[in-house]
């Protein structure tokens, strides 16, 4: 009974999203009908797509009651390992980046078990790990022969050129999303592991109770979404040209905004990737579409944290009025026993 | 009901928001629109090309992050400048110095179809392809003050090679110390350098150039810090660095700042501890009006920078040059109204080992600064 309440809710949720973007097209369509051209727009993801890739696996985090504020700074460690295995150590470029995979799942997997096994406040462990991470990417930087301020390019073209290349006109980074999108979706709300990954949020002693190694699936979720931003890093070594140690670091607060905004409550229990993806995209395309109507870069925060604390609003409202309604009748109930109760 | 009430609020303001952003977007993208009609009353003053293309040209102007005072007075500079000539310049970067956000203000700014980006790069080589993509869709592409790989700009308009920058900032420090009763020639100096971070370009080049001079120079003194101070252009990082530079050393004789944030940060820290020029000698690279205050209080002597007005508008006027249908090759000469003629340098001047190519070249702007208590009031930026 519960469970389709949520779902209704959700779908609710991700419809008045949906209406979000197309007004957002239509909107800026008309303010420059450039916008609208395919080609321009499908290739406008280009310049958001770490957001959306890690935000789809921050969302089981938050899910599950969690928080992740180290994504990004994993970004930049991958990155710079790709560029170092590559270039000092001479290894495979493909190699070099499922090397990187892996040390992603690493550092997910360390937050990850301070979360689960030590239960330390994950904002905490995720602050301290983006701290370590973004740290030891440019201690790692100093292994290479490359001074750090150049950061390491020269990659061949068959790694810059796999983020770049259209497929029948559609970037092959869109392809990417989607399928991200499909397999994230599948995971989540698909799978006992996904079912497990709610249980945890919404009651994690039920849901040790009802069998389920609570500890595991919350670790897996960070490990999860480590290797997202590693994929994130991959792809924003290649489409960029050059591995650096700080990439990624300014894109901790969009992640969590999306996820927010896309109606994953960070209190746990709530959430789904569709929700995740549809607001990364709304909000790639708002920045895009205002820059393309004439907006000046400095300016686009605005907007977008407007839009945030609309939206949460929105929904925070609607939700209060109901409890308040029957917080109310919960009152009315108890006057009405003690009335009978003194009668 | 109560529900209802609070959904159709809710949703009032969602829509007041859009709408808001439409209209936040419109006078924007109308601004453009009205700048020729201004320009075309100073168009008898701009040179070349055919006048009728001249006021339709628009070069995005993008700093390395806005709300720096040395970006925004380039800016002012450049603004002025291209009305005078007659072109638009269009000032667009983020509020954070990162390459995915500068690559994302090119990438728009072909997609918007402009004429020209002159961009001053926050990674050496991270703005290559989206610099190389916006010149094989037709734009100019011009670099100033930081720069990015040869091959992927036509020109960079430099504030000067990194010798003659790393002699200035040490020879700076030098005046100072003699000016204090320090001789710089025989007493162990101890000195570090604090600026924004091991990953910029411009900057390291000129520590290294710096330190070289000093080897050769004035072997006597000492880098108590060789790892360099970072404050990563946060003001207010900025400051606590200076604090822990100033404590940490207690017998720090010069602390040389070649960073526009680390340099008023570092004469706030001197001040909030209470030394003064007498105690301990700072240094560096700053707008005149971020440091004037810390100078009348007695907390700084000297300090410089080329005057980044004259090196935004220079910028953005190849890039207008080249957009009228202009060649730039190596071993030019070109007049630049107001400004005198520059020189098309090769790549070479600023880094041995540097792309070398007809087509692309280096321009130093033609005189950097120095500013004491007795001179700064005449510079304004």
């Amino acid at each position: 009974m519960k469970l389709t309440q949520i779902k209704k809710k959700l779908w609710r949720w991700e419809t008045s999203l949906v209406v979000l973007l197309l007004l957002e097209i239509v909107v800026f369509g008309a303010l420059n009908p450039r916008f609208l051209k395919p080609r321009v727009l499908l290739g406008s993801i280009n310049d958001f797509m770490s957001i959306c890739v890690i935000a789809l696996f921050v969302t089981s985090v938050l899910i599950t009651g969690g928080m992740d504020i180290q994504a990004g700074s994993i970004v930049g460690l991958t990155s710079i390992s790709i560029g170092l295995l590559w270039q000092d150590f001479g290894m495979n470029i493909w190699a070099a980046a499922l090397l990187s995979l892996l040390i992603g799942a690493l550092c997910g997997a360390l937050s990850g078990f301070f979360v689960a096994y030590a239960d330390v406040q994950p904002m905490v462990v995720t602050l301290g790990g983006s701290f370590l991470y973004s740290g030891l990417a440019i201690g790692v930087t100093n292994l290479s022969a490359t001074e750090s301020y150049k950061g390491i390019s020269g990659f061949p073209s068959y790694f810059t050129g796999f983020s770049k290349f259209r497929l029948g006109g559609i970037p092959s980074q869109v392809l990417i999303f989607v399928a991200l999108v499909v397999l994230s979706y599948l995971l989540l709300h698909k799978t006992k592991y996904g079912r497990s990954v709610f249980l945890c949020g919404v009651n994690r002693n039920a849901a040790e109770y009802s069998g389920i190694n609570t500890r595991l699936v919350i670790m897996s979720t960070y490990v999860l979404s480590g290797i997202s931003a590693s994929l994130a890093g991959i792809i924003l070594t290649s489409y960029l040209g050059t591995a650096k140690a700080d990439f990624g670091k300014e894109l901790t607060l969009p992640i969590i905004t999306a996820v927010v905004l896309g109606g994953t409550s960070n209190l746990g229990g709530r959430g789904g990737v569709i929700g995740t993806a549809l607001a990364a995209l709304v909000i790639g395309i708002m920045r895009f579409g205002l820059s393309m109507a004439g907006l000046n870069t400095q300016y686009l925060d605005i907007p977008v944290g407007l839009l945030l604390i609309v939206a949460v609003a929105f929904r925070g409202l609607t939700g209060r009025s109901k409890w308040l309604g029957s917080l109310s009748q919960k009152l009315k109930e108890r006057r009405k026993n003690k009335e009978k109760v003194s009668a | 009901m109560k529900r209802v009430l609070a959904s159709v609020l809710a949703m009032t303001l969602l829509l007041s928001l859009l709408a808001g952003c439409g209209g936040s977007s419109a006078p924007a993208s109308s601004a453009p629109a009205q700048q020729p009609s201004e320009s075309k009353a100073a168009e008898p003053a701009a040179p070349a090309a055919e006048p009728a293309e001249k006021s339709d040209i628009t070069v995005v102007f993008v700093p390395k992050l806005t709300g720096n005072a040395f970006f925004e007075s380039a800016n002012d500079g450049a603004q002025a400048y291209a009305a005078k000539q007659g072109f638009t310049v269009k000032y667009d970067g983020s509020p954070e110095a990162s390459v995915a956000n500068q690559v994302t203000v090119i990438n728009n700014a072909i997609q918007q179809g402009m004429d020209a980006v002159c961009v001053s790069s926050v990674d050496a080589t991270g703005l290559d392809d989206a610099m190389k993509q916006a010149k094989a869709a037709g734009l100019q592409v011009v670099t100033w003050d930081s720069d990015v790989s040869g091959d992927a700009r036509t020109v960079m308009v430099s504030q000067g090679t990194p010798e003659i920058l790393g002699e200035m900032l040490v020879e700076m420090g030098v005046k100072s110390l003699t000016s204090r009763g320090k001789d710089p020639a025989k007493d162990a100096v101890n000195y570090v350098w604090h600026y924004s971070q091991a990953t910029v370009a411009d900057q390291n080049s000129w520590q290294v150039a710096g330190e070289e001079y000093i080897r050769s120079k004035y072997p006597n003194w000492v880098n108590v810090a060789p790892n360099n101070y970072y404050s990563e252009q946060d003001a207010e990082k900025a400051i606590s660095v200076g604090e822990s530079i100033l404590t940490a050393h207690s017998d720090i004789d010069l602390v040389i700042c070649n960073d526009s944030t680390a340099l008023p940060g570092q004469c706030q820290a001197a001040q909030n501890l209470g030394l003064t020029k007498d105690d301990v000698t700072i240094t560096g690279f700053a707008s005149p009006n971020s440091i004037k205050d810390y100078c009348r209080a007695g907390v700084i002597e000297r300090w410089g920078l080329w005057d980044c007005q004259i090196q935004g508008a220079l910028g953005c006027y190849l890039a207008y040059y080249l957009a009228s249908g202009n060649e730039i090759k190596v071993g030019d000469s070109i007049d630049v109204p107001e400004i005198g003629t520059v020189t098309v340098m090769p790549n070479t001047v600023l880094d041995p080992g540097a792309y070398v190519a007809d087509d692309s070249g280096v321009v130093l702007l033609p005189e950097r600064a120095e500013f004491t208590l007795e001179n700064m009031d005449n510079y304004n930026f």
